[in-house]
């Protein structure tokens, strides 16, 4: 082993821990604010440290202050406290875990070895996700059972049923998808999602399978529990479902693990279906033979996003009452400062990478980079699409949320499969 | 007892409405433009940015109560008990001494009201024959950290002055 591989070794680890972690804060921001202005509210946007609130992410730092700092409660009447205790860990590890396998970016060749750009460089792919997603169900399940509540009870019962009768839809679904790809391997499923229909559609998922992609996104928003399928921690009901009895950082690792869940299952919804790491229209090859030009174009577009987001920053980040000498309007100053630096650094790197010509292996890490890049804002504008249906539906109730999954889902997955296969027999 | 009976038509059962989806694209495309125009634009959020920008109170609303006083600065209240009596949160507490302004013969040495027993139902302003309490000072947020600090003492509601005019409190209809 190289030092390159350990060095590659690393950052892939990494990136599939951090950033799933570093997305929870993103995440429980874009759904408090989100869900503010869906409903003409403001949200949180008090918090903030020496008058600087990033527009609400502070908020995150204080919920952890919270949440660390509250008793941790083990009510009396819990008998099993081992399985009350490993609980929310199985919830955030397995969500956590089922992200290794998603690649975040195509194959990097590095001086003519191949590294396959995922935390875990595995062929499993699609079945490492299935296999691995259905586990969180135990923590929920656990959960319910072990705090000995029947709301609790109910809610793990709830999760349990919901979560069998979607996996049978989703897994038809994915099937229907590996009739198409011809393979298990995710990073295979990404490139040839980035070959051209008919010359100029870009060949993604969606649009060569939109049943399997609508079937599979509905299950998967009913595996990770979220509204409207989130019947198993539905307030109105069961007060909070399965984590009822939890407090303090047991109950964050409930909070958490909802929110990898989200990640991860927004990240394999994305390679599925929205081209994963593709740029459309721009496959790795054509990344990689015209960087010149990728990198000159980008740097054209970096002042201008910059400017577009500076504009809108002024004028939103400001006081909408008379106040003198309004602080927010000194905040959204420095912050433009910060990214007019950020911008200039980046241009000067593309300037170093112009100049320096762009050798191969400059080309492939630049190429890498933009794919992630792609990659985290396919998956960031998939989350979006979870907490724009959370706060758009209401909740099913029971029966309906059955009678969805087994009356409506599953014969039109077993549908999609028999005129997916016909099509493919038809065409080979 | 014939009244109109109206049938409602039961929605929801065409196949339009059973795909379920294209409803729900109509709804996300509903919240969406809330979304985008509060995004573009937030001064357009239905939001008071409280702590800051307070509310309007009117005249008529039943704030934290005060006693009023004669222009000479003699307080109008004669110890009559009333409000005491009429109070169905029994949080007045008004012990009568003897006049010294030489007014009449009666005013309360000691008119208590506990905010924490208070249910702001405004009887003891209705009760009053002299105009003597009055809840028009326009607080309507009362905060402290323990308990003492929610009764109130003669002297407190004596200083706390009115935020209405005399107009303006009469037009209210009180």
């Amino acid at each position: 082993m190289s030092q390159l591989d350990i060095l590659l070794i690393v950052l892939r680890v990494a990136f599939g821990a951090f950033v799933p972690l570093c997305f929870i804060a993103v995440l429980v921001w874009m759904e408090r604010r989100g869900a503010a202005y869906f409903q003409d509210r403001s949200g949180p946007n008090r918090a903030n440290i020496f008058g600087f609130r990033a527009g609400g992410l502070v908020q995150n730092l204080a919920d952890a202050v919270k949440l660390i700092t509250k008793e941790d409660v083990v009510p009396g009447h819990i008998t099993h406290k081992f399985y009350f205790v490993i609980a929310p860990v199985i919830v955030f590890l397995i969500a956590l875990v089922s992200f290794a396998a998603i690649p975040f970016a195509d194959v990097l060749i590095l001086d003519g070895k191949e590294y396959i750009m995922q935390a875990i460089p595995t062929d499993l792919g699609i079945l490492w996700f299935l296999a691995v997603a259905g586990f969180a169900v135990y923590g929920i399940i656990l959960a319910g059972w072990s705090s000995h509540n029947k709301y609790g009870v109910l809610g793990g019962l709830r999760a349990a049923a919901q979560v069998i009768s979607y996996e049978i839809p989703m897994g038809l679904a994915v099937i229907s998808a590996l009739i198409v790809y011809g393979t298990v391997n995710l990073t295979e499923m990404v490139q040839f999602q980035g070959q051209l229909l008919f010359g100029f559609i870009p060949m993604w998922g969606v649009v060569l399978q939109p049943l399997g992609a609508i079937i599979f996104i509905v299950a998967a928003f009913a595996e990770t529990n979220r509204t409207p399928f989130d019947l198993a921690e539905g307030e109105s009901e069961l007060v909070a479902g399965f984590h009822v009895e939890y407090s303090s950082m047991k109950f964050g690792m409930f909070f958490m693990g909802e929110y990898v869940a989200m990640f991860t299952s927004s990240a394999i919804i994305v390679s599925l279906y929205f081209g994963g790491f593709q740029i459309p229209w721009l496959a790795t090859d054509a990344l990689v033979n015209n960087t010149r030009l990728v990198s000159f174009l980008l740097m054209l577009l970096l002042p201008v996003l910059a400017l577009l987001f500076g504009a809108w920053m002024s004028k939103n980040n400001r006081s909408h009452y008379p106040r003198e000498n309004d602080p927010r309007v000194r905040e959204a100053n420095v912050y433009a400062k910060i990214m007019w630096g950020l911008v200039i650094a980046l241009e000067l790197l593309l300037v170093i990478f112009l100049i320096s010509g762009s050798g191969g292996m400059a080309a492939r890490i630049l190429t890498a980079g933009l794919q992630i890049v792609t990659f985290l804002v396919k998956v960031t504008f998939m989350c979006f699409v979870y907490v724009w249906v959370r706060w758009t539906l209401p909740r099913f109730r029971y029966d309906q949320l059955q009678k969805l999954g087994w009356q409506t889902l599953l014969p039109l997955s077993l549908l999609n499969i028999f005129v997916t296969s016909a099509i493919v027999v038809a065409l080979s | 007892m014939s009244g109109k009976i109206k049938i409602m038509e039961r929605k929801g059962k065409d196949l339009y409405e059973r795909l379920y989806l294209i409803e729900v694209f109509k709804g996300m495309a509903v919240t969406f433009g809330h979304f985008l125009s509060n995004l573009l634009d937030n001064s357009k959020l239905y939001v008071r940015h409280y702590p800051e920008v307070k509310p309007e109170i009117t005249a008529r609303w039943r704030g934290r109560h005060r006693l009023t006083k004669y222009e000479d600065g003699t307080m109008k209240c004669v110890a009559c008990f009333m409000c005491q009596t009429n109070c169905p949160a029994k949080c007045i507490m008004i012990e009568a001494g003897e006049r010294v302004d030489g007014r009449t013969e009666k005013m309360p040495v000691r008119f208590d009201i506990d905010l924490l027993e208070c249910i702001y139902c405004g009887y003891c302003v209705e009760a009053c024959p002299m105009d003597a309490i009055r809840m028009d000072t326009g607080i309507f947020s009362v905060t402290g950290d323990e308990r003492k600090s929610f009764v109130l003492k003669i002297t407190d509601l004596l200083e706390t002055p009115g935020a209405f005019t005399e107009e303006e409190y009469k037009k209210g209809g009180a």
